[in-house]
């Protein structure tokens, strides 16, 4: 068989070129996109996917992690009581009022309080151990290296949060946060941040490491029954961190922004390609009507056209995948918070090929002017 | 599916009172009044008239592009009319070539893949398809420039590649449309004699159609067309096929 799509394809491949491009940043557009929205989304629930904890426990009905209100210290015993439950440790929210060293204004900050020992849960994974125990210092407080300049710090230098002076004892990276700043602390610092009497004996959040986490679900239904210390909900770490990024998502209108932004590429993509692929069925319209009287039919013919528009997307898509990479890796190593699962990726890769065959489709219509009596004159 | 066996012996394409008329706005102008004609395997006929008489829109009837208003096409013994779009796609791929005046060449392929994409679609095995392909090649001439793409043949040559393309699928029918108006006397007279030879050497029906009044003296039949209707219809006698430079076919 004379592979003559693929033969056309490299013989004219300026031809082709407009439409490869077409797929190959519609495929890069929306690669990026769904990278920057998972990665600053993903930060908002970065408590949770940071952490080692299976289960969370929380005030009842909170939709996302930064939203959490104080239960009763005593649901730490109704943890510890679970024979499936390892490991329980509390979390200590703080929203507060930063003041820095320079002229920076107050800046709104989210003060974590963590169990500051190397087998901690908290922040297991964002943190390194030597880090950690840099917070047992009384007033130590960790920030990202990326809010440094929003904060006007650097390590060394005195602060004051909600009135009360700490220090910057180190700066972990991947700790951003949606909507402010995030600052660690050990629980003993934490403590002393929260000006609310209220909460004393009353701890934001209280999470459990268990002996089998596949058991996860079984275990938070469980304990999710009792309300023995008050109202409290126990949920995995997998659909808390879920229901913070949804509750972001949409509560800030961002998700209906991508899917919009997503159709448009889609659509200037497919218009691109589709009249890029039109005008070279066109510029072969006799060859193909020549064809055609030989006998060989119009069916055959189309499945040149598709397969033109299969390599342009494939051809585009590579081109996509490969700059997408380096983009990622540049916005990686700026901090930029960027982030894709293979799902995501290759459903945006699919998007890219689901226009170049809708365009193909388009440009097969116009392989009815290859009609051989045509070319008799 | 059509059956490749002639009517009779001889005769393997015949119309029986075709007629075709076109429309623009009111005006209604018929293109072919009542045409009756036959003709035989193993010649090649020429249809010559000025431009406008009606010979391309016969050869398209004839060919099976197009239907007639009325009347009726047999060839080899089916009955163009009664075969749907699918099947008359198939009698063409089985049955008959095309020798259009634009070379119709991909820019992509080159001489050989020309002449083989053709016959992949007949079903053949590539290694049939390629020596059949370069089996037609040699036979018009080209054997040394089969791996040359359009743009490095000369004109003469693309046309050369155009009658492989068409030859190399052993039609019984052969179809040329002004196949030398594109062309200089000298490759103009290559072109009608390969053609010639292509009827005597495989018993092919060849139909040309032109106006090109240098080939008269090459056809066995000539045909005189104007206003749709045939003047004249004059039988040659016998021409020397010797075309200088081609290797004599093996048919």
């Amino acid at each position: 068989m004379v592979a003559l799509a693929r033969k056309t394809l490299v013989y004219e491949w300026r031809r082709f070129l407009p439409a490869i491009l077409a797929v190959g940043f519609a495929g890069l557009l929306q690669l990026l996109q769904a990278a920057l929205v998972l990665g600053i989304f993903g930060s908002a629930s970065v408590y949770i996917t940071g952490s080692s904890a299976d289960l969370w426990a929380g005030y009842p009905g909170t939709q996302s992690v930064n939203l959490g209100r104080p239960i009763d210290a005593g649901v730490e015993m109704r943890l510890r009581m679970d024979p499936a439950v390892s490991q329980v440790e509390p979390f200590h929210w703080v929203d507060a009022d930063w003041r820095g060293p320079n002229d920076t204004g107050g800046v709104s900050v989210f003060v974590s309080g963590i169990d500051t020992r190397a087998e901690g849960m908290l922040f297991a994974h964002a943190l390194p151990v030597g880090l950690r125990a840099r917070l047992n210092e009384p007033d130590a407080v960790i920030v990202d290296r990326a809010d440094l300049g929003s904060l006007g710090v650097k390590v060394g230098d005195k602060a004051v949060i909600n009135g009360h002076r700490v220090r910057v004892v180190g700066v972990s990276s991947g700790l951003r946060a949606l909507g402010g700043v995030n600052v660690v602390a050990s629980l003993a610092t934490a403590a002393e941040l929260d000006t609310d009497p209220a909460n004393v004996n009353r701890m934001t959040y209280f999470v459990a490491k268990l002996r089998n986490p596949a058991q996860a679900e079984a275990v938070a239904a469980r304990l999710r029954g009792t309300t023995a210390f008050g109202s409290y909900d126990v949920w995995t770490a997998r659909d808390f961190a879920r229901r913070s990024q949804l509750y972001w998502m949409f509560d800030t209108g961002a998700g209906a922004g991508v899917l919009f932004l997503a159709g448009i590429v889609f659509l200037v993509g497919a218009v691109i390609t589709s009249q890029t692929l039109v005008a070279a069925v066109i510029g072969s319209v006799r060859e193909y009507a020549t064809l055609n009287a030989l006998g060989v039919g119009v069916g055959a013919l189309r499945k040149v056209v598709m397969e033109q528009a299969f390599w342009v997307g494939a051809i585009g898509l590579v081109g996509s995948a490969v700059l997408g990479g380096i983009f990622f890796a540049f916005a990686r190593s700026r901090s930029v918070p960027v982030a894709l699962d293979p799902l995501t990726t290759a459903a945006c890769l699919l998007l890219g090929m689901g226009l170049a065959i809708v365009s193909g489709l388009a440009a097969m219509r116009s392989l009815r002017r290859a009609d051989p009596a045509s070319l008799l004159r | 599916m059509a059956s490749a066996t002639p009517a009779s012996a001889t005769i393997s394409l015949q119309a029986r009172g075709v007629a075709k008329s076109f429309e623009s706005g009111r005006v209604r102008s018929t293109v072919l009044h009542d045409l009756t004609l036959d003709m035989r395997s193993g010649e090649l006929t020429l249809i010559s008239g000025p431009s406008g008489c009606g010979k391309s829109t016969l050869l398209a009837i004839l060919s099976g592009l197009q239907r007639p208003d009325s009347g009726q096409v047999t060839a080899l013994g089916q009955d163009l009319g009664q075969l749907d779009i699918r099947a008359l796609e198939r009698f063409r791929l089985l049955h008959t070539g095309f020798v259009f005046q634009g070379f119709n060449l991909f820019p992509a392929l080159n001489a050989v893949e020309q002449v083989e994409l053709p016959l992949s679609y007949l079903g053949l095995a590539p290694r049939e398809a390629r020596r059949r392909a370069v089996a037609s090649l040699e036979e018009v001439g080209l054997g040394p420039r089969m791996r040359l793409r359009p743009s490095e043949l000369s004109g003469g040559e693309k046309q050369r590649v155009a009658i492989a393309r068409a030859l190399a699928k052993e039609p019984e029918l052969l179809f040329a449309d002004e196949p030398t108006s594109a062309l200089d006397a000298a490759n103009g007279q290559t072109i009608i004699d390969i053609l010639h030879r292509i009827a005597r050497a495989h018993g092919t029906t060849v139909l040309c159609v032109s106006h090109d009044p240098r080939l008269v003296g090459h056809a066995d039949r000539v045909l005189a067309m104007e206003d749709g209707r045939i003047l004249s219809d004059r039988s040659q006698p016998s021409l020397p096929d010797a075309v200088p430079g081609l290797k004599e076919s093996a048919s």
